[in-house]
């Protein structure tokens, strides 16, 4: 299990350690060596009866899930994983519980620390159905539950959970997607140097910091409509001196003003929201933008740039992981998403970046010079040697 | 039911659902927090450790997986167990009140190892007893 390494990182005890240890020992063993096994039964078995039957391969990753779903290794894959990701969650409640108190006195501190990043909430705010009715990933409580006045620990619940579920592969600081992305696009386009930089959906700031790291001078803001990851956001950021403005608003409905920013980003968003309020992001995104800004969204890859296995194993988790959003946002085609948002699809851009905490910043910036293929069964995928897909355009 | 997707039966805190079947949407009903926000400090409230939407099952009996949970999570406390007699080990190696692989080393006595034979017997008596009650029960008849 990975260690947050700021101050807002819960004290947790030896037990607790070791049970978070072991979460993170089996999902690395789920997602990497059953996933292995998965891949191999289907090809020699599943795949080949499919074609007996069929006398023909399977066209997409509904047929391929429909063939495999009745083998037993897929059973056993698919109730581990569920498992392991309930256990996740299960296992930073007792610790912290217990250290909600400090934590708030601890993020009470860091709000008056200099350099000064701000918070913003809104009273009456409306959380949408998409994050307030469901427990999205079977985190219990969402990003939004508040169980307190001035509550936070929805923001830690998802800070040390990750740092469980993650097994080291979203980098020390949970912000690998941020650092490998931003390292990515600082080196691919040299004359873009944002003055101003949006991070939609940005949860507890983690990787909207990247972006502050990467480009100093810039101006970096991060909205998101759960008010407990925000206030989270904030400490969380004033502890890494990091100065970053975090706004409780929807990105469906952004009180930022027309052409006002350089580069609008997302991580992990798109997929947790319907399509009609992905519409509604893209067209904000676009009016946000200056023109000649940069809008970029890491996202989970496009179905239909997969192989049919590939798409069956990314869209495990829609059917079976609390993400009924998951799978309709990967059937979209991403380029004509942009282009419904008002965006040229002459300046439509996607990049499969290597992750900077596995492969190190040359690779990394060795990508920024080519384009590679997204068809990968790494792309996307939290697994060892994770490539980050994203994809956008420039206004 | 054949293979996946299947939900819950039912607990008592299970509020509201979300579905996702062939790739179709079906809406999500709202559901009220369980704990709502209160003004006073004292008033904190518990988190809710339960999963709104229940959770999928793969075998054809259910059965089977909430009993590979129940492994798992045992499995989480046999390793939770011996990370904490490792720990013991190493603070006696740092003050010097146990040489490192002294552990491994070590013989029981002939009388500590009659004795562990024995609870070891027990042990193993009361793992598979419900087996046994099958067979005195057939045995009765």
């Amino acid at each position: 299990m990975l260690e947050l390494k700021h101050e807002l990182k819960l004290n947790k005890k030896r037990d607790e350690k070791a049970r978070m240890n072991f979460v993170s020992g089996l999902r690395a063993h789920v997602l990497n060596d059953m996933a292995a096994g998965m891949r191999d039964i289907y090809s020699a078995d599943v795949e080949p009866e499919f074609r007996r039957r069929n006398r023909r391969a399977p066209k997409n990753g509904p047929e391929v899930h429909k063939a495999i779903k009745t083998n037993e290794y897929f059973k056993f894959y698919s109730s581990l994983r569920v498992t392991a990701q309930d256990m996740v969650w299960q296992s930073v409640f007792p610790p912290l519980e217990r250290s909600r108190p400090a934590l708030k006195q601890t993020a009470a501190r860091l709000a008056g620390k200099k350099p000064r990043g701000t918070l913003s909430l809104q009273k009456n705010f409306e959380v949408p159905r998409y994050v307030s009715a469901i427990d999205v990933h079977l985190m219990a409580g969402n990003y939004d539950g508040e169980y307190e006045t001035d509550d936070l620990a929805a923001g830690s619940l998802y800070d040390n959970g990750l740092a469980v579920f993650s097994f080291g592969l979203m980098g020390q600081n949970l912000d690998d997607i941020g650092q490998s992305i931003a390292g990515f696009i600082k080196r691919k386009f040299s004359d873009l140097r944002p003055k101003k930089i949006l991070d939609l959906g940005c949860t507890i700031g983690h990787n909207t910091g990247s972006w502050k790291d990467t480009y100093p001078e810039a101006e970096v803001h991060g909205i998101d409509v759960a008010a407990p990851c925000l206030r989270y956001a904030h400490a969380r950021a004033q502890a890494q001196n990091r100065e970053v403005h975090f706004h409780q608003m929807n990105a469906e409905s952004l009180d930022f003003p027309d052409n006002s920013f350089d580069v609008v980003f997302s991580s992990m968003f798109l997929h947790e929201v319907p399509k009609k309020g992905i519409e509604k992001i893209m067209k904000e995104a676009h009016r946000v933008l200056k023109p000649g800004g940069l809008m970029l969204h890491m996202e989970l890859p496009p179905n239909d740039q997969l192989s049919p296995y590939d798409a069956f194993y990314l869209d495990w988790d829609s059917a079976y992981n609390n993400e009924p959003f998951y799978k309709p946002f990967r059937d979209l085609n991403p380029q004509e998403v942009c282009k419904k948002a008002g965006f040229s699809t002459k300046k439509y851009v996607q990049f499969v970046i290597p992750s900077v905490g596995w492969y190190g910043a040359d690779v990394r910036d060795a990508a920024a010079d080519q384009q590679q293929s997204v068809d990968n069964d790494k792309t996307g995928r939290l697994t060892d040697g994770v490539l980050w897909y994203c994809f956008g355009a420039f206004k | 039911m054949s293979a996946a997707r299947r939900k819950s039966a039912g607990g008592t805190r299970r509020v509201a659902k979300s579905r996702a079947t062939k790739g179709r949407v079906t809406k999500t009903r709202a559901v009220k927090k369980s704990a709502a926000v209160k003004t006073e400090e004292s008033s904190r409230q518990a988190m809710r450790r339960t999963i709104r939407g229940g959770r999928s099952y793969f075998f054809d009996d259910p059965a089977i997986d909430k009993v590979l949970n129940m492994v798992v999570v045992l499995g989480s406390e046999v390793w939770t167990l011996r990370e904490r007699l490792a720990a013991m080990e190493a603070i006696q190696i740092k003050r010097r009140q146990l040489k490192s692989g002294e552990i491994d080393q070590f013989e029981f006595s002939a009388e500590d190892e009659a004795r562990l034979a024995s609870e070891r017997k027990e042990f193993i008596d009361s793992l598979f007893r419900i087996l046994q009650e099958q067979v005195a029960e057939s045995r009765r008849a």
